[in-house]
């Protein structure tokens, strides 16, 4: 019989002991906070500068503009170097008999927690920027982490599959973005809804079964994903 | 503890194995077994396949022809997942994370193996480096990483111990923790395979000795020049 | 059936079929208001078809590889990847040239156009994750991952531009009773259809022959012939030069 050296702990302490691991290298390498949402930030002060400052156009794009920049620029977050495993670091999880689902949950969980840190960062700045209409913010509050934890699985799919090929941050990018075109729909127009006094449950809902979705997509693909990284 | 394994036990069984290395071939017709308690020593010229052979021991990559066996699970296979938790591969490179200082990286893998973070912190202590625990890898010199390394095995308890340079960059002072780290493997009724260019050193290691010459695996009984 | 799908024939079959299918096109009466611009819907709308084709079959055989790991697999969807996104680039392009003196805009955010536009850009992916990896093994597994998630998720792309806004004329063929179109426009439609979707397999048999050829290429060169990696490596040369 084959013995396991020790009681290897179950998936979900594996997987929030990788989140942690990815969150204490982030924190260290500060990319994605202190450098990617700065980018972000001067994003949503450029389109002032080429659309011009029209301040009741600039309040109506101002929720949409914020939106793109999210998912452009959280696509870095989710991409960022220093979330990338060398081929030792890569042997050496696997060797510790992690799974490789267990493996992408974690690096999702880091991403997720990631991009709300992102999302309320950028938040005041564009808020201050565009000065847009604020009527029904509390949808904001669970579009938040929605929006973040579908952004934060495409990004690690996308991360997994341009895992050590060239240009692997544009090409992951250019396989997540098209694909995300539904999370800025449902967060822009759940916020547009609420302002109208129309029911943003339904675009809420769209946003909640992508990221279903595209979990068990994901949590599918993992062990397919293995033996190529 | 683990119940005293009689030396027939085969931990390792490659078969007419061929393994290419991105569109390049570099084993090809490999035979090598390896049973508990064995140590083996493997040498060849540069780029002769010692660390892919290592690669193909520790599961992380499949032969293209042939089969083997690594602890009983078929290579190329899903039963390879339940064994990687038994076997420890030190590469050339580190493979600690170069932003957590030494003693996070051990407790992390403590953890994520489910073993007390004392178990990271007394491997620490062994190999000479708990007063640099709190040092970020990425500020440790080589050695200091290649101790590092072996603490990280000491912490595992493989089953099968993949060395690789085994050698490489340790101090007069240090370099015994080879030889300790080999032996406790041994005694647990594993195996080691071990690279090192040292040959010398690496003939007291070792039980016996292969060279890896034209992608296969030959006895190297006398000095082999490298 | 491999014999028929692969034989001459089909080239027979294709060249009459798309010959007919341009003849049809041009005697077909004109549209009573958009005039002979209308014609361009007889490539439109078959190209339009071939992108979803195709990528369905790219779909389905990278479930095949998934399932049964067989290089043909991959083949066939990477060949029907890289003809889905010819044909993609090419409704999009000429219903933009339609759309000009038809609605007066180069472009329209049309559910269906938009969705088109999404899978355009998304297979354009795929192809640059084929080209990006090297080893034959890990691009078809790669590939083949993508090309199922790419997949689920363009009909929700799809219902969300639709939810989004609904511009797009009407179906005018597939809806029941009797079709809004004259019928010799119709018949004309069909005919390129069929025309098109044998011009996808005769493309597709191409691309497949061709792959054959080029892993060919690197098995030979993969073969018991080729030098072992460590034999490239000599002993240096001490002596005095």
């Amino acid at each position: 019989m084959r013995q396991v050296p020790s009681a290897t702990p179950g998936p979900i302490r594996q997987c929030a002991e990788l989140a942690r691991k990815d969150l204490r290298l982030e924190l260290r390498a500060g990319e994605a906070l202190l450098v990617t949402a700065p980018f972000g930030a001067v994003a949503l002060l450029l389109v002032p500068l080429a659309i011009g400052s029209d301040a009741p156009l600039l309040r109506q794009v101002g929720p949409g503009l914020y939106w793109v920049v999210v998912l452009l620029f959280g696509v870095l977050v989710t991409l960022r170097q220093s979330a990338v495993e060398g081929p030792a670091q890569l042997a050496m999880l696997r060797l510790c008999g992690v799974h490789p689902a267990v493996r992408l949950a974690g690096r999702t969980l880091a991403n997720a927690v990631l991009l709300v840190a992102f999302e309320l960062l950028l938040t005041p700045v564009a808020i201050a920027l565009y000065d847009p209409d604020l009527s029904g913010w509390p949808w904001l509050l669970p579009l938040f982490p929605l929006i973040a934890v579908g952004l934060a699985v495409l990004g690690t799919l996308a991360s997994a599959l341009a895992h050590g090929l060239a240009g692997r941050t544009t090409l992951g990018a250019l396989l997540v973005v098209p694909l995300a075109a539904p999370l800025v729909l449902g967060a822009t127009q759940t916020l547009a809804a609420a302002r109208y006094a129309r029911q943003p449950w339904a675009w809420l809902f769209l946003v909640l079964v992508i990221d279903l979705l595209i979990i068990v997509a994901t949590a599918l693909a993992a062990r397919q994903l293995e033996e190529s990284a | 503890m683990p119940s005293p394994v009689s030396a027939s036990d085969s931990i390792v069984t490659l078969m007419d194995v061929a393994v290419v290395v991105e569109r390049v071939p570099v084993l090809r017709g490999l035979t090598l077994g390896v049973t508990a308690g064995e140590s083996v020593g493997v040498v060849g010229a540069n780029g002769s396949g010692k660390s892919t052979l290592l690669r193909v021991l520790a599961t992380l990559l499949a032969p293209v022809r042939g089969h083997g066996r690594v602890l009983g699970a078929e290579l190329g296979t899903d039963e390879s997942f339940a064994v990687r938790p038994g076997i420890a591969l030190v590469g050339h490179v580190p493979s600690l994370y170069p932003r957590l200082t030494l003693r996070e990286n051990l407790r992390f893998l403590a953890r994520l193996t489910g073993r007390r973070e004392q178990a990271a912190d007394d491997a620490l202590e062994l190999v000479g480096l708990a007063p640099a625990g709190d040092r970020r890898a990425e500020a440790c010199s080589q050695g200091m990483l290649r101790r590092a390394e072996l603490a990280r095995v000491l912490l595992a308890q493989p089953r099968l111990l993949l060395l690789d340079e085994a050698h490489a960059g340790l101090d007069d002072g240090s370099i015994g923790l080879v030889e300790v780290v080999i032996r406790r493997v041994s005694e647990r009724g594993g195996a080691s395979v071990i690279v090192s260019h040292d040959q010398p050193r690496l003939r007291d290691l070792a039980d016996r000795m292969v060279e890896i010459r034209n992608g296969q695996a030959v006895p190297a009984d006398e000095e082999v020049p490298a | 059936m491999t014999r028929i799908l692969f034989g001459r024939r089909l080239t027979v079959v294709g060249v009459v079929a798309m010959s007919a299918g341009l003849v049809a096109a041009m005697v077909a009466p004109p549209d009573r208001v958009q005039g002979d611009v209308q014609r361009l819907m007889y490539i439109h709308v078959p190209a339009a078809w071939l992108a979803y084709l195709s990528f369905a079959v790219t779909l389905g055989s990278s479930v095949g590889w998934l399932w049964r790991r067989t290089a043909r697999y991959d083949r066939v969807a990477a060949a029907s990847a890289e003809v889905g996104v010819f044909f993609t680039g090419l409704a999009i392009v000429l219903g933009s040239i339609w759309g000009k003196p038809t609605w007066g805009v180069w472009w329209t955010w049309d559910p269906r156009v938009v969705t088109t536009a999404v899978m355009f850009f998304v297979y354009l992916g795929y192809l640059a994750l084929r080209r990006a990896t090297v080893d034959s093994v890990a691009r078809a597994r790669r590939s083949a991952v993508f090309g199922v998630v790419a997949f689920v998720q363009v009909p929700i792309v799809h219902m969300s531009v639709v939810w989004w806004r609904a511009l797009h004329q009407p179906p005018t063929v597939l809806k029941p009773g009797d079709p809004s179109i004259d019928h010799v426009m119709l018949a004309t439609l069909l005919l390129n259809v069929l025309a098109f979707t044998l011009l996808y397999l005769l493309l597709l048999r191409a691309r497949m022959r061709l792959a054959v050829v080029e892993e060919e290429l690197e098995r030979t060169s993969l073969g018991e012939g080729q030098e072992l990696a460590g034999n490239a490596v000599l002993a240096p040369r001490l002596e005095r030069s």
